[in-house]
């Protein structure tokens, strides 16, 4: 069946013509070639979207389902190539087969001990590593499929106002630039569709008018709650 | 009937697409902000200070936490004329003092009460439309729920952010079947989606396994 969408160009056509309604072609297959590769990223961010707007929802509830367990692995210390604390953690995690992105939580006061965290979505390791006593202790928290959705929408590596905390594991970086590329993907979409509809003559008017009332009420929220207030 | 059924799902695909858009925009900008840690500063940051004193201020305000704390708050900020979303309120016992964040997207105002001089200190700090939409995109949240939403155009952002979600979904549902109907499509689409799925777990399940 054909869409409304999509342009009708005459055989007999001029090359600028017909560039224009290849464009149009294209702009319109983009559309949903783009929506249809990104629609389980697209499902996942506004799912969970919404469930990170309800807290008090309970059935997603996912920390207070964990579970956890403490483990104490002897460790030899990090060799004189580990100079920074990030190598030193690094140097900590491969001993103990943990991978993850990690979080500075303290500040180092002693040379000797290193505290942080390991991150990586439905896992949290509490990692307190003692090279003068040849251990480290450490607490594993893993949550459920809910908790893994949930961290799945904000897991970047970056924390806010932070600077000593950002993205330090492969696969944090390979999920942030997946983040971006559907964010990229969704203007693309925005975009293509707003040009479609301009094609529409007769819904043009209709159109603007919804169109105008979402640009009113996001344009009040994003611009407008500073003049008011 | 089928043709009526395709031509309502089209009609609603492009009409509350093109009303979500607005928010769809705002949501993905910031994407990139939170990802990389940036904000563009359009316009300088602009702060200006005030100080109103002789505030009449509740006895057992320090006694208070939590939602009661906010609740007994909003009528102290609205004589000082500092509207917004209460944020989490710091008590220094030692020195008798109420730090609250106030906010409004693009403006982040640092209420600092002096308990015993019944005096107050505020910091309004212009913070610009990127900061706007992060604001807006990270609202109400999933920390605190029991203090959020104390101001009644956050819970109004609440409904839109909600609408937007269901409209999505709705959307990406509806432009399924709209690119089933073509049959022309089927088949790149079908490769489409199984490429785009199959990177979905495979990515979701190399970073969470």
């Amino acid at each position: 069946m054909p869409s409304a969408a999509e342009p009708v160009v005459a055989a007999s056509s001029k090359t600028p013509a017909r560039s224009w309604a290849g464009f149009e072609r294209w702009n319109r297959k983009l559309h949903f070639y783009s929506g249809l590769f990104l629609i389980f990223f697209l499902w996942l961010f506004a799912f969970t979207g919404l469930l990170l707007n309800h807290p008090a929802w309970t059935f997603h509830e996912h920390w207070k389902n964990r579970q956890e367990t403490n483990d104490e692995r002897a460790i030899t210390a990090p060799g004189t190539d580990a100079v920074t604390d990030l190598d030193q953690a690094r140097n900590i995690m491969r001993q103990l087969g943990i991978e993850g992105d990690i979080l500075w939580t303290t500040t180092r006061t002693d040379s000797s001990l290193l505290e942080f965290q390991v991150r990586r979505p439905g896992h949290f390791f509490f990692i307190k590593a003692d090279w003068t006593k040849g251990n480290a202790t450490v607490r594993q928290a893993d949550v459920n499929l809910w908790g893994i959705m949930k961290v799945l929408h904000v897991f970047d590596g970056n924390v806010a106002d932070d600077p000593r905390n950002h993205r330090d594991w492969a696969l944090t970086y390979l999920w942030a630039y997946s983040m971006d590329a559907v964010a990229a993907g969704l203007i693309l979409m925005v975009l293509s569709s707003v040009f479609m509809w301009l094609r529409l003559p007769q819904k043009r008017w209709t159109g603007a008018i919804v169109l105008g009332l979402g640009c009113l009420c996001c344009g009040l929220f994003c611009l407008g709650l500073r003049w008011l207030f | 009937m089928k043709g009526r059924f395709y031509r309502l799902t089209r009609d609603l695909h492009l009409y509350l697409g093109l009303f979500i858009s607005p928010f769809v925009l705002l949501f993905s900008v910031s994407v990139f902000f939170f990802v990389h840690s940036w904000t563009p500063n359009l316009a300088p940051d602009t702060a200006r200070t005030r100080v109103v004193s002789s505030l009449n201020l509740p006895t057992d305000l320090p006694k208070l936490s939590g939602r009661p704390l906010v609740d007994a708050l909003k009528p102290i900020l609205e004589s000082m004329n500092v509207p917004g979303e209460i944020g989490f309120v710091q008590h220094t016992v030692k020195d008798e003092t109420l730090i609250i964040p106030v906010s409004i997207p693009g403006r982040a105002t640092s209420v600092s009460i002096d308990l015993a001089r019944h005096e107050a200190t505020i910091v309004t700090r212009e913070t610009g439309f990127a900061d706007a939409l992060m604001t807006l995109h990270k609202s109400p949240g999933g920390h605190g729920p029991g203090i959020r939403m104390n101001w009644f155009v956050m819970k109004a952002w609440r409904w839109f952010a909600d609408a937007t979600v269901y409209l999505t979904l709705f959307i990406s549902v509806s432009g399924i079947y709209l690119w089933y109907v073509l049959r022309a499509e089927r088949r790149i689409g079908f490769i489409l989606l199984f490429a785009g799925t199959l990177t979905f777990f495979g990515i979701a399940y190399a970073v969470s396994r």
